[in-house]
């Protein structure tokens, strides 16, 4: 948690690229078009395409590079060791996945490296970075304002809206209070650094600095409510947004790409019911 | 009755929620210690248990299943909605659990709060981790279950223990401090 300040990366100030510029409504209905399409398919044909158009949107953005790379790479090696869970446990996998088994490498009668296991990996491992460079994507090109007014703008309660951009505007208050109270535990001759001590004391040594963390944090409940009723939050059934400008032109191109995504998760989900394919995982070379 | 379920949806659970969700998705980031691939022994769950508590079973749901979606947000790993939905069972369960035997906010928490306490916990726990969450599972990624029976097993025993563990006892302690605000009379 030491680091927490420099990896937190939520834009609280609007940028200035296509993606920033957009509506927060837009770019909500981006985000959930292209997760529904990465949850429903496992096709290559459609995984590598958009694998490619998140990281093209990823490097529109100019986002800070030493992050992005941090947590890249700590992402891929979570996959890739998930993998070699998965193929430890069941080394022919891919045959329950693709159809075919092609032996590759054979280590042992059971631990043998097939051509379908190999390709199994290679689409998940697509599957799930092209979720992680969608998610990175949006996470920096939306500011807590802009994504409550555009998930009120797309039909969610505004109350739910509220609590959504609230927890996200609470998270450098959380970020302070924890150091504030690390430090003065430290003062007091509390041992934090991790080399130094065993895992029941690390664990014992989070609980006391949790339970002033959550005590300070649910106090201020009353105050931030109060504030807000002040203001007259709440008192009308509707809502509107500062945070939501009108559409620009980026945004009348993009909702257009967004009816043609959200036409296309329609069509995997009916092809994929319709064909009844055996198995799940096209590969190029099995019939 | 219907009223304590759902919560009373004022600007003040709103704010609670909000900073639960926050707490939530930050300690299961940051708060917590590995145990098994994409599991982890975290804190966050005693957040969980004190929303609970403040506001009953649907804010501690939105709590449990938005505080995952954020903890996914910020944590960049992707999203696995599967466990959002099953931390949302979880969340709601807890709450539950807290709203039939005790009553916090008024000082209520005895030995049979604690009992109701426990039975909700381990049912939401096997419900929402053991049915929803491999359910879901299966029908997302139709991914490999041997994993995913691991990453239950560790997610069961160990949010299980966080909220029973470190969650008893923060209970009885809230419900000790809000006594001291209760019982005054009118002259």
């Amino acid at each position: 948690m030491d680091s927490f300040g420099k990896r937190l990366f939520i834009a609280l100030t609007p940028g200035k690229t296509f993606l920033d510029r957009l509506q927060g409504k837009t770019k909500i209905r981006l985000f959930f078009a292209f997760i529904l399409i990465l949850v429903a398919t496992w096709d290559m044909r459609i995984l590598f395409p958009i694998l490619i158009i998140s990281i093209i949107g990823l490097i529109s953005i100019k986002p800070e590079w030493k992050t992005v790379r941090g947590l890249t790479i700590f992402t891929l090696l979570m996959n890739l060791f998930n993998l070699f869970l998965i193929w430890v446990v069941s080394p022919n996998y891919g045959y329950s996945q693709v159809g075919a088994t092609t032996v590759l490498v054979r280590f042992t009668e059971t631990y043998i490296l097939s051509a379908e296991t190999l390709w199994y990996f290679l689409v998940r491992l697509t599957k799930f970075m092209a979720t992680f460079f969608v998610s990175l994507t949006f996470i920096q090109c939306i500011t807590p304002s802009e994504m409550a007014a555009g998930l009120y703008g797309v039909g969610i309660p505004y109350k739910i809206s509220t609590v959504v951009s609230l927890a996200f505007r609470y998270i450098p208050e959380i970020a302070r209070d924890f150091n504030e109270i690390k430090i003065s535990m430290q003062a007091r001759g509390l041992e934090l650094d991790s080399r130094k001590s065993s895992l029941i004391t690390r664990l014992k040594q989070n609980v006391l600095i949790l339970v002033p963390l959550i005590i300070v944090s649910f106090d201020r409940v009353g105050n931030i409510a109060d504030a807000m009723d002040l203001r007259g939050y709440g008192r009308m059934k509707t809502r509107t947004y500062y945070a939501e400008h009108e559409l620009t032109k980026g945004d009348r191109i993009i909702n257009i790409v967004n009816v043609l995504l959200y036409a296309g998760f329609i069509a995997i989900v009916v092809v994929r019911i319709v064909s009844h394919r055996e198995f799940l995982i096209w590969a190029p070379w099995v019939k | 009755m219907a009223k304590k379920i759902l919560g009373n949806w004022n600007t003040r659970t709103i704010v609670g929620v909000a900073i639960g969700v926050a707490l939530f998705g930050v300690l299961m980031v940051y708060g917590g210690v590995k145990v098994f691939t994409n599991t982890s022994l975290t804190s966050a769950y005693v957040v969980v248990a004190v929303v609970a508590a403040l506001f009953g079973p649907v804010p501690a749901a939105i709590t449990a299943g938005l505080g995952n979606v954020l903890a996914d947000l910020i944590g960049g790993w992707g999203f696995w909605f599967d466990w959002s939905l099953g931390n949302l069972v979880l969340g709601f369960f807890t709450g539950l659990g807290c709203v039939l035997g005790s009553n916090v906010k008024e000082g209520v928490f005895n030995t049979k709060s604690a009992i109701t306490y426990a039975l909700f916990v381990l049912i939401g726990c096997g419900l929402g981790f053991g049915v929803v969450t491999p359910v879901l599972t299966y029908f997302f990624y139709s991914s490999e279950l041997t994993i995913t029976w691991g990453q239950v097993t560790a997610a069961i025993i160990s949010d299980g223990l966080v909220l029973l563990v470190v969650g008893i006892p923060l209970l009885i302690a809230l419900a000790n401090r809000n006594k001291k605000f209760t019982g005054l009379s009118k002259d």
